[in-house]
Formats: structure tokens, sequence, C-alpha cells
């Protein structure tokens, strides 16, 4: 068989008919620009896992999220009773007249770091940055002394035995290193988004489905929008009421 | 411009302390003089930190006037910290006055004679810092202040109660389930080891928001009655102890198939009398009664007291079992015991075993009944086998952070060393100021 492979060129002039596309995989945004093409769009998805979510859905989720985290309803605005009394300088009337949410503080505050980043600071040492990135990366395990219950085994099979069964020292961790304390002490703070735990890991259990009515086992999947429910009785007062969200 | 009196004033530090633990959901205060006996929970006094407004009575309430209303219904809340920070200054300002400078009795007291020792959450935005920092100065005119993080304060609880001691504890790991959200703190000396601090965004708001939405879903329209709905949660609301006895939870408090229907299990099942606001201001739970609540679909006595029941089923433990498992909303995150692991991977081997010696658990969640069993079974099967794991919750979580800082407070060489006064501020600035709460002297 000859190998055949197919160059990506940028010279595809669109003409009826049928052309090569570089197929770079499932593209969200792709979707978002035309949602009418339902029929299309779902091969183009390709094989998607069982548990996988349409870009639609995520955003319903993040949406659902937001909406439970929110501190203030902002429909609301409930005025100060009474008469305030007068800021005392330019700073606090400042201060005290700014109607902004967590969400734009934050916001700068990311910017900010973006900023820092691009343009590093001569101050800030090499050091302490090193320290300051090493949490960022959350998802990987960092690989420390092997715990002791490996280590003890081993070391009983070419020595003598009982000194070592009796001796602590193979079930004590390594004392502390001064200098890896003091950096871990004197890190700056983490940014509030890097502060965040991270997300479950790809191994590990499956995300539990519960009906979208009852709060049961999800076990059956709406053919409309992929919210999960737990029977017929359930199925129905999702697609009168929910199921329309996403439609 | 300081006055020029103001090098004589800096010598002088005031005699008491406003302690102020300055959460989402309430403030913890209390006047601390200094060099005082041994301050205790009976101090701190808790308020709301909220402006509500009542559409029914048309009322305003500021923060403990919260204790005088008759009518919860559909009252709605000015918060003014969000995620744990205080961002509404406006609002913040008029609960700081009501309760401390316009305050009849109470907290009363002159700011310019008072020290403040206000604590707020780790990872704080640089700049709500430092409008903090510049209202107590220039609103407030404290005499003297000192910001800092409030779990580290939970280090100078003594283990030893007849002696106060004022060295921090070594190793402490302080887990904060709070409103806005859990924060896991790992402490050295007293000290934050910043890089691992991690925070799950699952906190008290977060379980009424979700109670209140699936009422509403289910039962009722609650999407106003905020109040009512964190009563219930507080009142009905416990933890499975396993996720194996989750499911089977599950399983007993399910309906049925159509055709097949099952018996709901009245021992997990309640009904939540709800209040009518004109004979009780404050509702109660039951167990479930099928009878009533089919009479509740169809017609109630004319005459005679009416009620509205709220059943409470699988929501009693699907809500809190969001801080073990937040992804069932969704929410990409691991739960509580996996945040904790998380945090403590970054600490080297010694550290760990001393944090997990040392595990306090302090933050309104933490009353939720069946938390502190489930937390300490799945943090156990996650930790190696041959360390010490000892996990408690403080006596009051509520109030737990705010007698850590009181004890900080009524010990004079501890204050002295943190405190700056409003004099130095003037002369250098809030940039300094910040500067020095960061790195800090102690």
């Amino acid at each position: 068989m000859p190998h055949v492979e197919l160059l990506p060129n940028s010279s595809s002039a669109a003409a009826p008919g049928w052309t090569y596309v570089v197929d770079t995989g499932y593209d969200p945004s792709k979707v978002a620009i035309n949602p009418k093409d339902r029929k299309r769009a779902a091969p183009r998805g390709g094989p998607r896992g069982e548990n996988e979510l349409s870009a639609r859905q995520q955003t319903a989720i993040a949406r659902r999220i937001a909406q439970l985290e929110r501190d203030n309803d902002p429909k609301q605005g409930i005025a100060i009773p009474g008469k305030p009394s007068v800021p005392k300088t330019q700073n606090a009337r400042r201060i005290i007249q700014y109607q902004r949410q967590i969400k734009h503080w934050l916001d700068d505050e990311e910017a900010q770091m973006a900023q820092q980043q691009q343009a590093p600071s001569s101050r800030a040492t090499a050091a302490s940055r090193a320290v300051a990135q090493t949490p960022r990366r959350p998802s990987i395990m960092p690989s420390g002394p092997p715990t002791p219950a490996e280590a003890t085994p081993a070391q009983a099979d070419h020595a003598e035995p009982e000194e070592l069964l009796l001796s602590i020292t193979s079930s004590m961790p390594p004392p502390l290193d001064q200098t890896q304390l003091q950096a871990l002490l004197s890190a700056p703070p983490l940014s509030y988004a890097a502060s965040h735990v991270a997300p479950p890991p790809a191994g590990g259990p499956p995300q539990r489905q519960f009906c979208d009515n009852c709060g049961y086992w999800g076990k059956i999947k709406c053919l409309k929008c992929g919210a999960r429910v737990c029977g017929l009785e359930c199925k129905e007062a999702h697609e009168a009421t929910r199921c329309l969200k996403w439609a | 411009m300081p006055p020029k009196g103001s090098k004589k004033a800096s010598t002088h530090v005031p005699p008491q302390t406003l302690v102020l633990d300055n959460g989402a959901y309430t403030l913890k205060a209390g006047l601390i003089p200094s060099a005082s006996a041994n301050p205790t929970y009976n101090d701190c006094r808790v308020l709301p930190n909220c402006i509500a407004r009542s559409t029914r009575d048309r009322c305003s309430y500021i923060s403990s006037e919260l204790d005088g209303c008759k009518d919860f219904g559909e009252l709605a809340f000015r918060r003014p910290v969000e995620k744990g920070f205080i961002v509404n200054w406006e609002a913040e300002k008029t609960i700081w006055e009501h309760e401390f400078v316009e305050a009849r009795a109470g907290l009363r007291c002159d700011p310019r004679e008072t020290n403040l020792l206000l604590t707020e959450k780790p990872n704080c935005p640089r700049e709500l810092q430092k409008n903090c920092d510049e209202i107590v100065f220039e609103q407030f005119e404290f005499a003297a202040y000192y910001r800092c993080v409030g779990a580290t304060l939970n280090a100078y609880h003594s283990s030893d109660t007849s002696s106060v001691s004022s060295l921090p504890q070594e190793c402490l790991l302080i887990i904060d389930t709070s409103y806005s959200d859990t924060t896991i703190i790992p402490l050295y000396h007293g000290r934050l080891i910043q890089p691992a601090v991690r925070r799950l965004a699952v906190g008290g708001k977060l379980l009424t928001n979700y109670l209140k939405e699936l009422s509403s879903l289910r039962h009722y329209n609650m999407m106003e009655e905020t109040y009512l709905l964190n009563e219930i949660k507080e009142a009905v609301s416990f933890v499975a102890p396993s996720t194996a006895q989750f499911s089977k939870d599950l399983e007993r408090t399910w309906k049925g198939r159509l055709g097949n229907k099952r018996e709901l299990d009245s021992s997990i099942v309640v009904d939540y009398v709800l209040p009518d606001y004109e004979r009780s201001i404050h509702g109660h739970a039951r167990p479930h009664d099928p009878v009533k609540s089919r009479m509740r679909r169809g017609l109630q006595p004319l005459q005679g007291p009416r009620e509205d029941l709220l059943p409470q089923g699988n929501e009693r433990f699907a809500v809190p079992e969001l801080l073990f498992n937040p992804t069932d909303i969704g929410i990409q995150a691991v739960g509580l015991p996996g945040s904790i692991i998380e945090s403590l991977n970054v600490l080297p081997e010694a550290l760990k075993v001393g944090m997990l010696a040392n595990v306090v658990v302090v933050g309104g969640n933490a009353l939720i009944e069946g938390f502190m069993e489930r937390l300490e079974a799945e943090l156990r099967a996650l930790v190696p086998a041959e360390y010490l794991l000892n996990i408690s919750r403080a006596d009051d979580p509520v109030k737990h952070t705010w007698l850590g800082a009181a004890r900080f407070a009524s010990q004079p060489e501890l204050l002295k060393g943190v405190l700056v006064s409003k004099a130095e501020y003037d002369e250098k600035g809030s940039a300094w100021l910040a500067k020095r709460f960061v790195e800090g002297d102690r």
C-alpha cells in the first residue's frame, strides 16, 4: 500500500463539489457560529464519550454554578437607609462610591498578573518566583521522598534485622530542610484564581449523574438536551419545564 | 497631612482593641481590653453582616436590627462581602458605623481610642486590601490597626487552657469551611504557608442557593426566600457517613416508578412546616406524614389552622454532599478530603506529618450533622496508614477564629509588635502598609 498523506494547502478555492479540509478535531467555536446546523454538527463532533458534554451544556452548567455562587441579587438594589455620613477624605469618598462587584476586582488582578509576567520587575528575584510557580501546577503530584512504608522492607533484607526493626529512623520523615522551609514561608500569596483546587484526576471515578427532577440517579438521558432523568414520570416533568432551557 | 502633634500620639497605644472577624455572613466582634484575663466565647458578639430590605413591610434592617424583624418573607439581602472579601464599602461602612460608632450600647467604641484587629480571607486581591486599609485609617480613623488572615490567629489557642502562652502552635492545619468557600490553610509557627493554601469554591452560600433551587423546582417557588431556606438547611441537612450510605439513602427517599410507587422512608424524609409570619416566625421539621402531605395537595380545612409543608427528602443529604463531591453539580474540583491532600502535597514530608496530627475545622458548615465523621473517614483513607491523623472540630466553629484573635489581642507584647498606628500610616502611606502586613515581622 502506498502511503497517502494529505498536505494542508492554503490555496484551496471554494468550488462546488468537494474539497479536502484540514480536520483539527472538534471545535466548539464552529458550533457557536452556526447553531442551526444541527444535522452536520452531530457527526462533526466525532465519537464523543458517554459523559462528555456539548458546548451548550457546558455553558448552561457554568451559568448555573455562577448563579449558585452569587452573593448579592443583582436585580434588587438595596439603598442605604438613613442619611449617609460624609466621607472624610477624597480617598474614602472614592472607595465608598465604588459600585464594582468582586468579579471586576478579580479580573483586574488577573490582568495585572499577566502584565507583570510580560514585563517582570527587576526586584523580584528568580528564586522567589520559582517558589511561586511550583504550586501553579496542581494536577501533578510532586515527587516527594518515598513513603516510609516502602522504604522499610527494602532495607531490612541486607542489614541486621533486629536493629532495623527496633530503630525508628526509617519510619521518621526526613528532617526539615531549612532553606526549603524558608522559601515556603516567604513565598508571596497566590492569586485568587491560582488558589483553587485542581479538577478531579482523569482516572478517577466518573461523575455521578442525578435525575434533573427528583434527584435520584439519572439513568436515562433526555434525547433533546442530554440532561438525566430517572424514569418516565420525571421525564414528563422535565420535558414540561426544564428541557426547553437548552432548546 | 498629619497634624503636628501626631508624633507624640504614636507612642501611645490605646488600652482596648476591637477584634473583628469580618465574615461574609456574620461579623464576629468584641472589645478586648489589653492585658485582660483569658477571653472566652462569651465576649464575642455575632452580628449579621448585611443590610436587609423587606418588600412586605418596606423596612430596612441594618445588621443587628434583624433581631427585631418579625417577617422574614421575601427578605432581600445586601452583603458587602463577596467571595469572602469586603467589596462594597458603602454598605460595610454603614454596618460598622451602626454597630461600633453609633450604637448605644454593646460594641460602642471611639475608633480614635481603639486599636482594630481585622481578619481577612487568604488570597485577597491587593487592591481590595488597599481600599480596606485606607477606609480604616482615613474614614474611621482607628488609632492603630493590624490586618491579617484570620486563620493564622487560630495558632494562638493554647492547648492548656489554664496558662496563656504567647507562643503559637508549631504545626496547625486549619480547615475553614465558611459561608463563601472552604479554605485549607497550613500554618507553621503561626505563619501562613502561602503556596499551600487551597480553596474549594463550595461554602454555605452555595449550599443554601442549591437548596433554594431544588425546592423551587420540586415544590414551591422559593427563589426569594433566602432566609427561610438557610434556616431549613441548618435545621435538617446532614452529611451521609459514606458514599455507599449515600446511595442507600438515595434509594430510601426515592418515590419509585410509575405504577410501582414506593413508600418514602420517614426516618429520612421530613416535612418542614413553613412559618406563616402571623402566628410563627420560624418553621420546624417533623417526620414525614404521607396523609397530611396528600391533604396539602387537595383541600385544606377552611377553619382551623392551615399549614404549608415543604417535604425534604434527598435534599437533606444531597445538598451538603457537594462539599465532598462538587462534581455532582458540575463544579470541576476534587472534594474536601482531596483538597486537603492537594494542599499537603506542596509541603515537605516532615511538615505533612505535623500538620496531619493537628487538624482543626472551623466555620459554620462544620456544624452540619455528620460532617466531621465523613471528613475524618475519607481523609483517613487518603493518608498513609502509619501517619497519625488528629482531626477535631473547634468547640464553637463560628467563633473560634475570633477567639484566637482575641487571645492574640489580649497579650500586649504580641499586639505591639504588629500594630501600625495612624501616625505611621499618615507618614508612610498605604503602599508601605500593605507591604508591612504581607511581610510582617512576626
